[in-house]
């Protein structure tokens, strides 16, 4: 004896392969929509990610300055202690800078004292000819701003004599640094033979940091930063984290946009499937009801086929989804977009509740088939 | 009409009529397909209702098959008032009380004879494969059970649509036409396929233009211009 479940599993089976033709449409219209949904959304779970590294490749996007704009400096431990007050994760990359006039062989320039491994990461898009110079400590080589070099026909490896208020240096160029803004027509060294040119020691003018936070969560972490190193104020760069914020909205809004219309068109397009094999199929749909098949018999069957093909159609779907999610990660952030569980069920959902609301109509119309009229043939 | 009969409860004894009409009419709009039809069949008759084109056959067996309510009159079907039921009352009744033959066979083009007839048993409760097979073999067909209808001949596949509304042991079986589509040869096969049902005890109505079934039938019941004109 075979089962219930059995029967109509056999059913389900022979109906949706004997139409493969028509059901292969509606199955790649579901996957098509499971595909965009499932890449958008691995994409929306990433960006806030990738958009944050993306722009804060923009460069620096809070600056910790004295409190009394008075001041001439602060202490660098000072400086030390609000970088500390940034949570671990959050941090990308922080350094001082100490700013001062020096005179070189050629004429005065303006002299940057920072900490050149924290200067790379709060600038990544500088461009360097040469190289960065290493480690924060290091006294004998500089970097120079690409229009300082052009003025005083500064070029890789000479040596420059850097004279100071109180001291005398000489440094390598290891580096030549083009920035598209002030930074060209600076001469970088590391802080501490800055202090020491200037006559500062332990000073610094303020601090630039880059921090991995979205637009609401800046102040908060300012206010933190504030009361964990009395004397100095943290501003975040309002240009860049807002506009973070914003960027990150507008792409969020416009996912969603491209989301919904993609499912309404798949809606549409089962829906039209599903309507065509309802009309094709009046004459079986009524020798079911003539043999005694109730209203609830006929939904199930109907449903039971929309399931089926949604459930292979989100599967494909998932597929290409996750391949389409590296294709848009390449081509918009220059990184692989990586595998979220979440896609899953939330792909599936969305598949089926659009292969459910398409379904809706054609199987009204199946259970309103009248069987003594199409079993005649009218 | 007579007030709500139980379903679970029938009218009567079972020497009830298996048919019971009374003043049965059907409307459609201003135009009267039935009007004031009345007669029962017992069971185990094999009735023939004939007549020409218009007289009101189909509009009647609509109606006999539950597959259509009448606007006048009462029809009790194996002692159950069929004429107020609803759309799922009247699906039950089909699927218990009656096992229908079609001119055209109806079968299901994708499944098998003997799934064509799992599928009515799973309609009516559960699929069967023996019954289903057992079923078979009675119309002569069980050798056929693995093919599809479009490779059995057109006497075949009539041969399954009756196995088919033998499946559920219906109170009764309702055919339309059944040799309509068929040769001679073929008639002849399904003529001595309703004997045998009649022999064995079965209540049989069939609707026929065929003059043959007026012989074989034990009464034959005429309608003309939604009227029944005579009884034999």
């Amino acid at each position: 004896m075979a089962s219930g479940n059995a029967m109509f599993a056999r059913i389900l089976w022979r109906s949706l392969t004997v139409r493969a033709g028509r059901v292969g449409v509606a199955l790649a219209a579901l996957a098509v929509g499971a595909a965009v949904v499932s890449a958008l959304l691995s994409l929306y779970l990433d960006i806030k990610v990738k958009m944050g590294e993306e722009l804060r490749a923009y460069g620096a996007n809070f600056v910790v300055s004295p409190a009394d704009p008075g001041a001439r400096g602060i202490a660098v431990d000072t400086l030390s202690r609000a970088v500390a007050a940034v949570p671990g994760g959050k941090l990308v990359g922080a350094s001082p800078a100490l700013y001062g006039v020096v005179r070189l062989d050629q004429g005065n320039a303006v002299l940057a004292g920072v900490d050149f491994p924290g200067l790379r990461k709060v600038s990544p898009y500088w461009q360097v000819e040469g190289a960065w110079v290493g480690v924060a400590f290091d006294d004998r080589n500089a970097m120079v701003g690409r229009k300082l070099a052009e003025a005083m026909d500064i070029r890789l490896g000479d040596a420059l004599d850097v004279l100071g208020e109180s001291e005398k240096a000489r440094v390598t160029v290891k580096g030549i640094v083009e920035s598209g803004d002030a930074e060209d027509e600076q001469l970088f060294v590391s802080l501490p033979l800055a202090q020491r040119l200037l006559n500062l020691p332990g000073r610094a003018d303020f601090a630039l940091l880059s921090v991995a936070v979205e637009g609401g969560e800046a102040d908060a972490l300012a206010a933190a930063i504030d009361a964990a190193a009395p004397g100095v104020s943290a501003k975040p760069l309002r240009r860049i984290s807002e506009s973070d914020g914003v960027i990150l909205d507008k792409i969020d809004g416009l996912m969603a946009v491209v989301a919904a219309f993609i499912l309404v068109m798949t809606t549409l397009c089962v829906n039209a499937t599903l309507t065509a094999m309802v009309a094709e199929r009046a004459p079986e749909i009524g020798l079911a009801k003539a043999l005694g098949a109730d209203h609830r018999a006929i939904v199930a069957q109907f449903l039971g086929e929309t399931a089926l093909i949604s459930v292979a159609g989100t599967l494909l779907g998932l597929l290409l989804g996750f391949g389409l999610a590296q294709v848009l990660g390449q081509a918009v952030f220059g990184a692989w977009v990586g595998f979220r569980a979440l896609v899953v069920p939330v792909t599936l959902i969305a598949a089926m509740a659009t292969a459910l609301a398409a379904a809706i109509v054609p199987v009204r119309r199946a259970v309103r088939i009248a069987p003594a009229r199409v079993l005649r043939g009218e | 009409m007579t007030a709500a009969v139980s379903y679970a409860e029938p009218l009567t004894a079972p020497a009830h009529p298996v048919i019971a009409l009374r003043g049965l009419g059907r409307r459609f709009g201003a135009v009267e397909a039935l009007a004031d039809v009345s007669f029962s069949i017992r069971a185990g008759e094999f009735v023939a209702i004939m007549g020409p084109s218009g007289s009101g056959k189909t509009t009647l067996l609509n109606i006999l098959s539950c597959l259509d309510r009448p606007t006048d009159g009462e029809y009790l079907l194996d002692g159950i008032a069929t004429a107020n039921m609803d759309e799922a009352e009247q699906a039950r009744i089909r699927r218990e009380k009656i096992g229908l033959v079609f001119q055209q066979f109806h079968l299901i083009p994708y499944l098998t004879a003997l799934e064509n007839l799992m599928l009515a048993q799973h309609y009516h409760s559960v699929a069967d494969a023996a019954a289903a097979r057992a079923a078979l073999e009675r119309v002569g067909l069980g050798h056929r059970a693995g093919h599809r209808p479009s490779q059995l001949s057109g006497g075949e596949q009539q041969r399954v649509c009756i196995a088919r509304a033998l499946i559920n042991e219906p109170a009764l079986i309702l055919a339309d036409e059944p040799t309509g589509n068929l040769d001679e040869a073929n008639e002849r096969t399904i003529m001595d396929l309703f004997r045998e049902l009649h022999r064995e005890g079965r209540t049989i109505v069939l609707v026929t233009h065929n003059p043959a079934f007026g012989e074989v039938a034990e009464r034959t019941i005429r309608l003309a211009h939604g009227r029944l004109e005579a009884e034999r």
